[in-house]
């Protein structure tokens, strides 16, 4: 080019050049990048959809849909949508496992939601440990899941309850029931499995230090999915506690509840019952009797928030069934990883990872309306906790003493270095 | 026809895992070298309990504890002795040799329904003690934290290809020394012990000690079969015990059939195969497979290997299987 040449006049040769290099890049390079842009962000979800305990699964589905329809319509990653595949472990921790390794291994899954209940969780977080691969642990409320370094990794992030902080809450409204009624003996009722014998040591040791007057006077451990509780109601009445704790659940909570009426039991006691507000259990129990102490697992009057009734609504009108305390969990899974979609730009499982350490996202089921990820533990915060008493009808619940989160971090911290966890 | 000594076995198995060994080059896919592994386990669980089922006439119900005893015993002392694998390998076959022999002297006096039943509830009572025993098993949560799979002679067991190579050649090992043995006078005295247990007696066999010593063998192996598959899960699960498990090896022989060597085998990738896909298209996973099962039960009456030994010898007048 000789010095007279205006620098950006076209020439045939530089036309001929810059035309070979666009058609080159328009036929190798853009569909690549087309195709990358349409690709799809697979999400495998292993989780339980036959059996007794199948509502999980359908649940969690349910929430986890709705959510990512949501995500997809309004265009998604970049135009990338979100593609869930979801499977049934049949509730067996070394099928949870198969089933995960196969969702990543051959169905090319980037990210696991774990919707299993706690022993498939712990499977499927071997799986991740193995594998690498961004995982979500949407239903297990087992605390040392992530609160015990040895099963902590850096791509799990559990999206879910945890039994401790449900314990803190649950022992402070228990305590304050207590000295303002007197309760001083108690008993306890629940399943004979691990979550009951440590969620239940747990409240009951909250109980004491907010309340040590508090006396066990009986426990009772049925076994799970026990179909016949009159041995126990029986106990329950010879031992004439003034109160009760039982974390029974689902069907094993409805039906001690309907068995326990015929014998008057909650007359005679005051019932508390972590697991009763959730619809799944208060819309099957026949005769649910007024005054049942529990914690919140999903109502949609708490939060009282437009936000939280809205999405119980669009749930219900979606599904045609309450939402249950899964869903809310699931929801927020795919809340969490949709906006660390969006923080990332992009679908890497180490860069996801890393903004969702410490992620804080508006949530209908949020106390102050927010969830937080916490960073040391990658577990979350800030979720609604609350106790109250039950009607028989809507809205079941309707006035709920929220738990207040500083005092659970507080005792939390206490609680982890007393199991030498940090 | 001529039977076919150790030495055609042994050539069989040479050849068998070089094709495993070429096979993942050949297909080099994940899910298929999970698939193996998985195969490797349960082939080596059904095998081991046809030597009751199949040549000792023996029907266990229980034989789930003894793949539950090699996860969990490989699995603490992986865990909690932090041996090497060699060596966890070794003590957790000699732990469960162990229980085989205490189960066994108990149980195989009984006769069919009484020892099927037997077995059930011993499986069912180590269920129970790992259920209850959290603090050493984790409860019904299973061993947390996974299993250390520390290298050993250059082998990396964290590694799946690794590991599929130690799954498979720890299968053709096993099967061609319960071959061998099968083959053996042991073997035989086991056949005969079946078909008439009076009869053996009568010319100065001792069955009960026959039985025990298969009941023992049998114990051992299905307990290598969960080593296996704890070192693919990292983890041993209380549903490693839970009766459906031997319900599983049950039909994984109803499927590959009880005759022929490699029957159970061939009904473990029939069985795998079946839960692998048919969970991938349905719910009705139970459905499903049970109409399979009835199918063979109540049409077929024999495994497919069944038919196709007797296919093999009315061809080419095979008279061993």
């Amino acid at each position: 080019m000789s010095k007279n040449q205006k620098p950006n006049r076209i020439t045939r040769r530089r036309f001929l050049k810059n035309a070979t290099a666009l058609g080159g890049a328009a036929v190798l390079g853009f569909p690549m990048i087309s195709r990358s842009q349409a690709k799809t962000i697979r999400v495998g979800m292993p989780t339980i959809l036959s059996g007794r305990v199948a509502q999980l699964g359908t649940s969690s589905r349910n929430a986890v849909m709705m959510e990512v329809e949501k995500f997809n319509a309004a265009g998604g990653l970049g135009g990338r949508r979100i593609e869930m595949v979801v499977r049934d472990s049949k509730g067996q921790p070394q099928e949870a496992a198969r089933v995960s390794r196969e969702l990543v291994n051959s169905e090319g899954c980037e990210i696991l939601f774990d919707a299993e209940a706690s022993s498939g969780a712990f499977a499927v977080n071997e799986v991740a440990r193995d594998l690498g691969v961004l995982c979500f642990h949407i239903n297990s409320e087992t605390s040392a899941l992530t609160a015990d370094p040895k099963n902590r990794i850096p791509n799990a992030f559990r999206t879910a309850r945890q039994g401790v902080h449900d314990s803190i809450a649950g022992g402070h409204y228990a305590a304050s029931v207590a000295k303002a009624k007197g309760l001083r003996q108690w008993m306890t009722c629940s399943p004979d499995y691990a979550y009951g014998r440590d969620t239940t040591a747990q409240y009951l040791e909250y109980l004491k230090l907010f309340y040590p007057q508090a006396e066990v006077v009986g426990e009772a451990w049925p076994k799970l999915f026990q179909p016949d509780y009159t041995e126990v109601i029986t106990k329950i009445l010879q031992a004439k506690p003034q109160a009760l704790y039982s974390c029974l659940w689902g069907g094993d909570l409805t039906s001690y509840i309907d068995q326990g009426n015929i014998y008057a039991l909650f007359k005679a006691t005051q019932f508390f019952a972590v697991n009763m507000a959730d619809y799944t259990a208060l819309t099957v129990v026949k005769n649910l009797p007024v005054g049942i102490h529990s914690g919140n697992r999903y109502i949609k009057t708490f939060p009282k928030t437009a936000a939280n009734a809205a999405w119980g609504d669009a749930y219900r009108a979606k599904y045609g069934e309450y939402p249950t305390n899964w869903a809310w969990e699931s929801a927020t899974t795919a809340n969490f990883l949709t906006a660390a979609l969006k923080k990332a730009n992009s679908a890497d499982g180490k860069k996801l990872a890393e903004v969702l350490r410490g992620l804080k996202i508006d949530s209908p089921f949020g106390t102050d309306g927010t969830i937080t990820m916490r960073a040391e533990d990658q577990t979350i915060i800030g979720y609604a906790i609350g106790w109250g008493t039950t009607i028989s009808k809507e809205p079941y619940m309707p006035e709920v003493t929220a738990g207040d989160w500083k005092q659970i971090l507080e005792l939390e911290l206490d609680w982890k270095k007393r199991n030498k966890y940090i | 026809m001529k039977r076919r000594g150790f030495a055609f076995d042994l050539g069989i198995a040479t050849a068998v895992l070089v094709v495993l060994v070429i096979l993942p080059i050949l297909f080099p896919s994940k899910a298929l070298i999970d698939f193996a592994i998985r195969v490797a386990a349960f082939g080596i669980f059904a095998s081991s309990l046809n030597i009751l089922v199949g040549y000792t006439g023996l029907v266990s119900f229980g034989h789930g504890m003894f793949f539950a005893s090699g996860a969990y015993a490989f699995g603490l002392l992986m865990q909690k002795a932090g041996t090497s694998i060699p060596t966890a390998f070794l003590l957790t076959v000699l732990i469960s040799a162990a229980l085989a022999v205490v189960v066994g002297a108990i149980c195989v006096r009984l006769k069919e329904i009484y020892f099927a039943f037997l077995t059930l509830a011993f499986q069912m009572l180590l269920h129970s003690l790992i259920i209850s025993w959290q603090q050493l098993t984790g409860g019904d949560q299973g061993l947390m934290g996974g299993i250390p799979r520390p290298p050993f002679l250059g082998i990396d067991l964290s590694d799946q290809s690794q590991l599929y190579l130690f799954a498979c050649a720890t299968l053709v090992i096993s099967l061609l020394l319960m071959r061998h043995l099968m083959q053996s006078p042991f073997g035989y005295t086991l056949r005969m012990i079946r078909d008439n247990a009076e009869r053996a007696q009568y010319i100065g066999i001792r069955v009960w000690r026959m039985r025990l010593a298969a009941f023992v063998l049998a114990g051992t192996f299905a307990s290598i079969g969960g080593i296996i598959m704890s070192l693919l899960m990292s983890g041993a699960y209380p549903e490693f015990a839970y009766w459906t498990i031997s319900g599983e090896a049950i039909f994984m022989l109803m499927l590959g059939g009880t005759s022929a060597f490699l029957g159970p085998t061939v009904g473990t990738m029939m069985l795998l195969l079946l839960n692998d896909v048919i969970t991938k298209f349905t719910e009705y996973y139970g459905l499903t497979l049970g109409v399979v099962i009835l199918l063979f039960a109540l049409v077929f009456r024999k495994g497919v290997a069944d038919f196709v030994v007797e296919e093999w010898r009315r061809r080419f007048g095979e008279n061993q299987a």
